[in-house]
């Protein structure tokens, strides 16, 4: 029977911050939170814009082929997996700089694989998986 | 007490933002790791059982649930390294059970970065 449920927040019974979902095949379960990608992003650097974001507060210009991003809602830890894409003519890289990989902010770079010059593409897809605080 | 809620939509209180729930089983990672291959640490994951170094700039990340086909998608990003060198991460390979991956620094080669991040998107089996 088909049915809706009408509802602001899910919470686990036994522990809050986990519910399991069973997978596709009907014969394993995922787990709900861990699953749900924690933030995403289309940013436009060539113009400098974010597109289209989830949990994202701000992004910062910091010169050609670098920005940083600032998160809503802060991560866990900084233990935490990125996942890129980039639109571009050449081969770029979409980086997550050492140097600023915090649970609330991100250091990004764009350059090519050839020459490693920095480049500033006008599609850049940002995901990000782990634990929320 | 542990429940089991079988429903075909979620809509918020207001009746609005509806979303079937099997684009919410769908649309989740089914699995995702930070990888420090330097080190060969697990740093974080997410439905990984283990992960074998292949060799330099390689290494498997063995599932703890397989995918239901080798069709799922895997997205990836690795570290810029500070001084333009950054590290490519690479698909290898992709059977139902592991992401074979790996990386490739600008004009470097393969090598061991500290900071491999994979993202696994599709059906579970």
């Amino acid at each position: 029977m088909a049915s809706q449920l009408k509802v602001d927040t899910i919470t686990g019974v036994t522990t809050a911050g986990s519910i399991s979902v069973t997978g596709e095949g009907n014969s394993t379960t995922t787990n709900l939170q861990q699953g749900l990608v924690k933030m995403w992003m289309q940013i436009d650097q060539s113009s400098f814009g974010v597109l289209d974001s989830l949990n994202v507060s701000s992004a910062s210009d910091d010169g050609t082929g670098l920005f940083t991003v600032t998160r809503s809602n802060n991560m866990n830890n900084s233990n935490y997996g990125v996942a890129t894409a980039v639109m571009s003519d050449r081969v770029g890289i979409l980086g997550s700089n050492g140097n600023t990989y915090t649970t609330s902010q991100n250091n990004f770079t764009n350059n090519d694989s050839r020459d490693a010059s920095y480049h500033d593409p006008s599609r850049n897809g940002i995901i990000l998986t782990g634990d929320l605080a | 007490m542990a429940s089991e809620l079988r429903v075909n939509t979620l809509k918020d209180a207001a009746g609005n933002n509806s979303i079937a729930t099997s684009f919410v089983a769908s649309g989740s990672a089914k699995a995702w790791v930070n990888i420090n291959m330097a080190t060969g640490a697990n740093v974080d994951s997410f439905n990984i059982a283990s992960i074998t170094d292949d060799g330099s700039g390689t290494f498997d990340a063995t599932y703890t649930t397989a995918q239901a086909t080798a069709n799922y998608v895997i997205c990836t990003a690795g570290d810029d390294n500070t001084g333009g060198n950054s590290d490519l991460v690479t698909i290898i390979g992709a059977p139902t059970n592991q992401a074979q991956l790996g990386t490739w620094r600008s004009a470097a080669g393969r090598v061991d970065t500290t900071k491999a991040c994979a993202s696994i998107h599709g059906d579970l089996a």
